[in-house]
């Protein structure tokens, strides 16, 4: 076996590199001495893991998320989907009503029962129901108030085009993400809510290429005490960050429908080739089992198999690097991942994540987790599974589909046009047949997540198809 | 104000009879369950309560205190918490100093620092704060909350009196850490991001300044990618072609030659790796091979093939990504 090398630190250490030697020999321990061992997703203790929390309860030190109890929900509920397992009617039935109790009086949903409203918990709340809900009396769907719900996203808005992600309280991209997702599925999109938003998604973009939490706007005095945002300085707060770049990403590529509406020569850009080099370089090294960490020079951590791993789709729907997709021919292939290696033209190590996951995200009491030797939660367990999805298949925005869901569209009386556009953007999405690449063998293979909502295709059709009115063409392939 | 961590539940208090304390859950049988604590449970059943009604008054501000005390990142209490503040009239100097308090204790959580800045953002009185915050970050040096609010604190402000001696901050921070790229990514917003400040008018000269100052610490330490990310940044904000950077980093992208030591000559625009630097240094030979790119021509070559010796042997992990790098470029020299 070839040792992997220590990260250099030119005999100069400092506290970062201390740690990071610490995380080292820790994730080296994970390294099997035999290159032969089976790596196995261990499914059946994760289920249990996940069931366990749903059914007996989350103890007392899970107080601190008290607050994030939709997260809770859908962390859950989305990693079952994922691992390919749904709860029976009953508990259904129960989550639906859970989900219901969070709804604030006044719009959007709140952390717990009388909780504010708060775009994350809403985000939360809604994608749990796509997992989760049905059209119809106490089936969650219809229950949602949309117009309260875009009141209270309007209520939000801040002149830079940002958004409060609750009253009083801060911006930050985490919100604007929620706000889109939830926007797109519940069909609230109007030009009037997302005014501006691109231009600050777009200021939020470091020097490092990643996107930082938020931006500073500053204003130029206008006359009779108009001001207007200036381009510059507009700085980011806060450096690059993998969550946040996630979330930035996320949104510009749904912001796309009404971009594309914009004076091109005030339109507002983002620096792709400088994103792409800082996604890439936020890769571990062989020695830290080729997991991502999510800033520069901090340690790697299971949740950036999503945040980080989870960008590359989204920048190939863009047409930046590889892994496009192709729309094949069904019934040619079933040689999976015989050929991989000419096939997979993306630009990260998809098996190299799948190893940090395999050999160093499991718990072995159950669960996924950042790294050994910290405990698994909800949330780890959730994003280290959505992270090894997307690093087995490969999901992309196929032609094919697009001009089948633009056959098939039946005119809505308003906003025609855009909401049009983002339905179709949105379930274009299609996994490719005949490429996943799964380490470890069929037994570790997980379902394909959609790559902008993190829900399963089948999920996302079903929400968008009852809140837009449409009926879903039947897939040819 | 403060709550004895011992002090009775509110359901046994008498000021507070007149409160109906509302259960979490009522009518429902809720999937995954918390197992609260009997004062957690209490005091967020009498915050249920108090919402409720509307009441904002000084039992508020114990109520909230507590609870957030039990739960920092119950926003809601947070929130609550400030409208009352505000309703009150309360002397906001008096909240600042509890929340010096809570600020180091509950670092990792978002609200403690929002809502420092809104009541900084009412009092108008930031020049105490950076002092405070030079602080926390000594118990975190990479705490992102405490960062983006201390360049929050200097952009909203703007007010040349507080980044005086921001620069020389962002030194020390650098010093005490050399990897700190939070403290990278300051530098990069006081130099470059918030507006030109005193001092820092001649922009040649600043960006003269700044590629001594990043050369310099990617000598002491080259394996730094803050520092590579930083000499980057300041190229691409000044529109400087990477090219003029050939004589520095060339040394960087090799093997040590055997006789570093005798060169007589120093550069001083041009520092040499350090005695311990572990070369060649990837980010070295990822800079030059961008330089050769931009170059085109012949020279396209010459980057394909350091792009291959990342890929095939110092920087295997991101192989994938160097060779869209060469089929990328090659492409473009057959069109
Ligand atoms: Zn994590």
């Amino acid at each position: 076996m070839v040792f992997p090398r220590p990260f250099p630190t030119d005999s100069y250490d400092t506290e970062t590199s201390e740690t990071q030697a610490e995380t080292e020999s820790t994730l080296l321990k994970h390294l099997p001495l035999d290159p032969n061992t089976p790596l196995v997703l261990q499914k059946n203790l994760h289920m249990q893991y996940l069931v366990r929390n749903l059914t007996q309860g989350l103890p007392t030190r899970y107080t601190s998320q008290d607050a994030s109890q939709p997260w809770l929900l859908y962390w859950t509920l989305q990693s079952f989907s994922i691992l390919g397992v749904a709860l029976d009617p009953d508990n259904k039935q129960r989550t639906i009503d859970t989900i219901l109790a969070w709804q604030h009086p006044d719009g959007g949903f709140g952390g717990g029962p009388g909780q504010a409203a708060h775009l994350l918990p809403t985000y939360a709340a809604v994608s749990a129901l796509a997992n989760v809900g049905r059209p119809g009396p106490r089936g969650g769907w219809d229950q949602v108030d949309r117009a309260k719900m875009y009141k209270f996203f309007m209520s939000l808005k801040q002149p830079d085009g940002s958004f409060l992600v609750s009253h009083h309280a801060e911006v930050d991209a985490r919100g604007i993400y929620c706000l889109l997702v939830t926007a797109y599925l519940l069909n609230l999109l109007t030009p009037e809510l997302v005014e501006g938003t691109a231009g600050f998604v777009a200021s939020c973009q470091t020097y490092e290429g990643g996107f930082s939490s938020s931006s500073q706007p500053y204003y130029s005095p206008g006359p009779s005490g108009t001001s207007t945002i200036l381009n510059a300085p507009r700085p980011p707060l806060g450096e690059a960050h993998g969550g946040y770049t996630f979330c930035s990403l996320g949104s510009w590529i749904m912001l796309q429908p009404f971009l594309a509406l914009e004076d091109p020569s005030t339109r507002p850009s983002v620096d792709f080739k400088a994103l792409l080099r800082w996604l890439t370089h936020m890769q571990g090294l062989p020695i830290e089992l080729g997991g991502f960490r999510g800033r520069t020079n901090k340690l790697v951590d299971g949740c950036y198999s999503w945040w980080v791993g989870g960008c590359f789709s989204l920048l190939a729907s863009l047409g930046i690097g590889g892994g496009q997709g192709r729309d094949v021919d069904t019934g040619s292939s079933d040689s999976e991942g015989e050929l991989w290696d000419e096939v997979d033209d993306s630009l990260w190590n998809r098996i190299a994540l799948q190893e940090y996951i395999l050999l160093a995200g499991q718990h072995p009491a159950g669960g996924l987790r950042d790294k050994p030797p910290k405990s698994s939660d909800a949330y780890h367990t959730l994003y280290c599974l959505s992270g090894l999805s997307s690093a087995q298949h490969n999901v992309f925005p196929s032609p094919a589909r697009r001009s089948q869901l633009r056959g098939s569209w039946s005119p809505v009386s308003e906003f025609n046009e855009i909401r049009k556009e983002a339905f179709i953007e949105a379930l274009s999405w299609t996994e490719e047949e005949g490429t996943s690449q799964i380490i470890g063998g069929q037994g570790n293979r997980v379902n394909a997540t959609h790559p902008l909502f993190n829900l399963t295709i089948t999920h996302t059709e079903a929400m968008m198809q009852h809140f837009y009115g449409q009926t879903l063409p039947q897939r040819k392939f | 104000m403060t709550s004895e961590p011992d002090a009775p539940l509110f359901a046994d208090r008498p000021e507070w009879e007149d409160v109906v304390p509302l259960p979490q859950y009522e009518n429902v049988d809720p999937l995954a369950p918390i197992f609260y604590t009997d004062e957690y449970k209490d005091a967020t059943n009498y915050f249920r309560g108090i919402v409720k009604t509307g009441e904002m008054s000084p039992r508020v501000l114990e109520l909230t205190e507590n609870i957030i005390r039990q739960n920092p990142a119950h926003y809601s209490a947070w929130q609550y918490r400030y409208k009352t503040l505000m309703a009150l009239k309360a002397p906001l100097d008096v909240e600042l100093r509890l929340m010096d308090e809570l600020a180091v204790r509950y670092l990792k959580t978002y609200q403690v620092w929002h809502h420092r800045r809104l009541l900084v953002t009412e009092t108008r009185e930031p020049g105490p704060e950076l002092e405070f915050i030079t602080k926390s970050l000594q118990e975190d040096m990479k705490n992102y909350h405490t960062w983006s609010y201390r360049q929050w604190l200097l952009a909203y402000f703007n007010d040349d009196a507080l980044w005086s001696d921001e620069l020389n901050f962002a030194d020390q921070m650098l010093e005490s850490d050399i990897r700190n790229n939070s403290a990278w990514h300051h530098r990069f917003f006081v130099v470059f991001q918030s507006g030109v400040r005193t001092g820092d008018e001649n922009r040649e000269e600043v960006v003269r300044r700044e590629l001594a100052f990043v050369k310099n610490y990617i000598s002491l330490a080259p394996n730094n990618a803050s520092a590579w990310n930083y000499l980057r940044g300041i190229l691409d904000h000044s529109a400087t072609p990477y090219s003029q950077l050939l004589l520095f980093v060339t040394p960087y992208s090799v093997p040590r030659s055997p006789d570093a030591d005798l060169v007589d000559v120093i550069d001083l625009e041009n520092p040499p790796p350090s005695m311990g630097a572990q070369l060649p240094c990837v980010a070295a030979i990822e800079f030059l091979a961008d330089i050769h790119e931009n170059e085109g021509g012949d020279d396209i070559m010459k980057a394909t093939e350091l792009w291959r010796s990342l890929a095939d042997e110092h920087d295997t992990i991101r192989k994938k990504s160097r060779e869209y790098r060469i089929r990328d470029a090659l492409q473009k020299v057959q069109v």
